[in-house]
């Protein structure tokens, strides 16, 4: 059995989150044959090829201004790359360009969808997958019909794949016709602001609607800082333009999973929740004692962030000048 | 511009669900049905562009005869028109079931209504099953354009701009219509209904698509993935709670017991 992963770049290299499908494939009991597509991935194949049993470098992929293959060409040319190669599986990470092309590509391969997957098992011959519902509250089990399948896979969710033969990347040209690229790329407008890599961040140090104003959201940043980690942010906190909404941990934001995750006046809806759960270590700062982030806090601090947060930003500096 | 806007009734989203420890399945006793946020987020932007350009919303879901709820509350909030989907095994759909039901469903409607749609819009996902698939698949059923987690919809000559939200930015799409579009949060909210247009819903007729209607014989059979069952995820346990009158005392604590935890 033969399942097609597909493998986008995070700054040139594949990212984490599509590495860990080659051992998703394996776990379903299926060769991975990593297939890229973005402008200059010849690199990123080669580190492909070192974990997954083939590689197919896609070649004339139809372009965004980003240089990364467009939805309706990478649905197009890896639904049928699939019959091609005989695959009975499409694995992508669950990204949101990835979770807008699954259905599709499953639409045309006579596939079932399964979104957002978390964890696989094989019983009686036929796949089981685990996926979250209800924001993360409930877990459902899921199968295929007909047993051809097309999953998006949460990152984390699977360990990084071991090293195996070398594998030689091919090139592959998908003839995609005009028909199926319907939907013109005028403009990318990117947003201001840097590059944020929440879902790679050993530390993230989020800010919420507690945080007050703009002013007040200074603090999560310099905490962040302090302990060399990255901003992220409760959806309030992005609504009232304190920061860019590339920060946004949740359901609709990123599903991150760092060491330490430090939250400050953000309550603990589940919306919010579902995105950080998952977090190694777990520290909240609010001033209602009964917020439900402390249901889930390994250190609950009950205060005001506007007090807690500088005495806290000097500690963290003292701690490290021991 | 002629919209057709897809809703699909869950449980209210900010009452945590949990299972029924005696059936296994989600508990929803507690969550009072309504349209799904991202259908709520479409069908205001429907709204508004109707306002501002003329046209018209109408307003479909699939399920049970309960739907008429949030088709009601649709109604109240600006749609002209709402049909239900509702027969035998519609209680329990998977999104492909869904998508074909939707799919044959606009021409019917479209019959009913007396013009043709220019934009189905779908919201990005459910807030219950969070699939994230309908609006893709009726956009391959129907073999239409597709542009998903838009935020933003314009009429162009041809056909419409469209807005869609990415990781980094946003993607500026021209598409002809008809189309279908999935809906992101926009920078703004639903509107309320007021007591006049919730008391003139409360009194509207919904009609009932059936599958002879729609000429679907063996709905079953359309099904793409089957549900094995539910489990609850490993729940995290609470750790310390630092409650100090002095801010420095409470720092202090914490400091210690994430330096003592390694977590530092
Ligand atoms: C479909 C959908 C998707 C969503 N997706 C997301 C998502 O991806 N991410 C997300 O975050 N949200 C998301 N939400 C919103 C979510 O439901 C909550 O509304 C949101 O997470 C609340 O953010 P918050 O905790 O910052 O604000 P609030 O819930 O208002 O909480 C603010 C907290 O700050 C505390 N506080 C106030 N002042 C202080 C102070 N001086 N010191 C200390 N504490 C203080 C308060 O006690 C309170 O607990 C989504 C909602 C929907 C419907
Ligand atoms: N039963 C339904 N009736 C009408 N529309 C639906 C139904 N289920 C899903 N949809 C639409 O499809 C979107 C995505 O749903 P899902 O794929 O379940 O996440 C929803 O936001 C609705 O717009």
């Amino acid at each position: 059995m033969k399942y097609l992963v597909y493998v986008e770049l995070k700054n040139g290299r594949p990212s984490g989150a599509a590495l860990e499908l080659v051992s998703a494939a394996k776990k379903a009991g299926a060769d991975a044959a990593a297939v890229l597509a973005e402008n200059g991935c010849e690199d990123a194949a080669a580190e492909a090829a070192k974990f997954a049993s083939e590689v197919i470098i896609l070649d004339g992929a139809a372009l965004d201004p980003n240089g990364r293959p467009t939805e309706d060409y990478l649905t197009a040319a890896l639904a049928k790359l699939a019959s091609d190669e005989g695959a009975d599986g499409v694995l992508l990470s669950a990204a949101p360009f990835n979770r807008n092309i699954a259905p599709r590509i499953a639409s045309r391969m006579g596939a079932g969808c399964i979104t957002d997957v978390i964890g696989l098992s094989a019983e009686d011959g036929s796949l089981i997958f685990t996926r979250p519902s209800y924001g993360g509250t409930v877990l459902e089990k899921q199968s295929v019909i007909g047993g051809k399948v097309v999953a998006t896979v949460r990152s984390g969710s699977f360990d990084a794949p071991e090293e195996g033969a070398a594998a030689q990347p091919v090139h592959k040209t998908i003839a995609v016709d005009d028909a199926d690229l319907r939907a013109k790329i005028t403009e990318f407008i990117a947003e201001a602001g840097e590059v944020v890599n929440l879902e790679d961040a050993d530390v993230i140090v989020s800010g919420g609607r507690g945080m007050g104003s703009e002013e007040g959201f200074k603090l999560v940043e310099e905490l962040a800082n302090e302990l060399g980690g990255v901003v992220g942010a409760s959806r309030p906190a992005i609504e009232n333009g304190w920061i860019g909404r590339t920060h946004q941990v949740g359901q609709s934001g990123k599903i991150v999973t760092p060491k330490l995750y430090i939250a400050c006046g953000i309550s603990g809806a589940m919306q919010h929740v579902s995105g950080m759960m998952d977090s190694g270590y777990i520290v909240a700062i609010n001033k209602d004692e009964d917020a439900p982030i402390f249901q889930i806090a390994d250190v609950g601090i009950v205060g005001d962030v506007h007090k807690i947060l500088p005495l806290m930003i000097d500690a963290v500096k003292a701690h490290k000048a021991q | 511009m002629e919209f057709l806007v897809c809703v699909k009734q869950v449980p209210d989203d900010s009452v945590e669900i949990h299972l029924n420890p005696e059936t296994g399945t989600p508990d929803l006793s507690q969550a009072d049905p309504e349209a799904g946020a991202f259908d709520t987020y479409a069908e205001e932007l429907a709204v508004r562009f109707i306002e501002e350009n003329g046209g018209s919303v109408t307003v479909v879901s699939a399920g049970t005869d309960d739907n008429k709820t949030c088709l009601k509350n649709s109604l109240a909030v600006g749609a002209g028109a709402a049909y239900l989907i509702a027969d035998e095994g519609t209680d329990c759909l998977d999104s492909a079931q869904v998508a074909d039901l939707l799919a044959a469903a606009a021409p019917k409607i479209e019959e009913q209504e007396g013009k043709k749609f220019d934009v189905i819009l779908c919201g990005k996902e459910s807030t219950d099953a969070i699939g994230g698939q309908v609006g893709a698949l009726l956009a391959e059923k129907m073999n239409l354009p597709l542009v998903e987690n838009a935020v933003e919809i314009k009429s162009t000559d041809s056909g419409i701009s469209v807005k869609q939200e990415t990781d980094t930015g946003f993607m500026m799409y021209e598409v002809s219509t008809p189309a279908v579009v999935t809906i992101s949060k926009p920078d703004y909210d639903p509107r309320y209904p007021t007591i006049r247009s919730k008391m003139a819903a409360r009194k509207a007729k919904i009609p009932t698509l059936t599958l002879s209607d729609l000429g679907i014989s063996d709905l079953a059979s359309e099904a793409a993935v089957s549900s094995l069952g539910f489990a609850e995820p490993k729940t995290r346990q609470a750790g310390i709670k630092i409650n100090e009158s002095e801010p420095e005392e409470a720092v202090k604590k914490a400091m210690d017991q994430m330096i003592a935890d390694k977590a530092l």
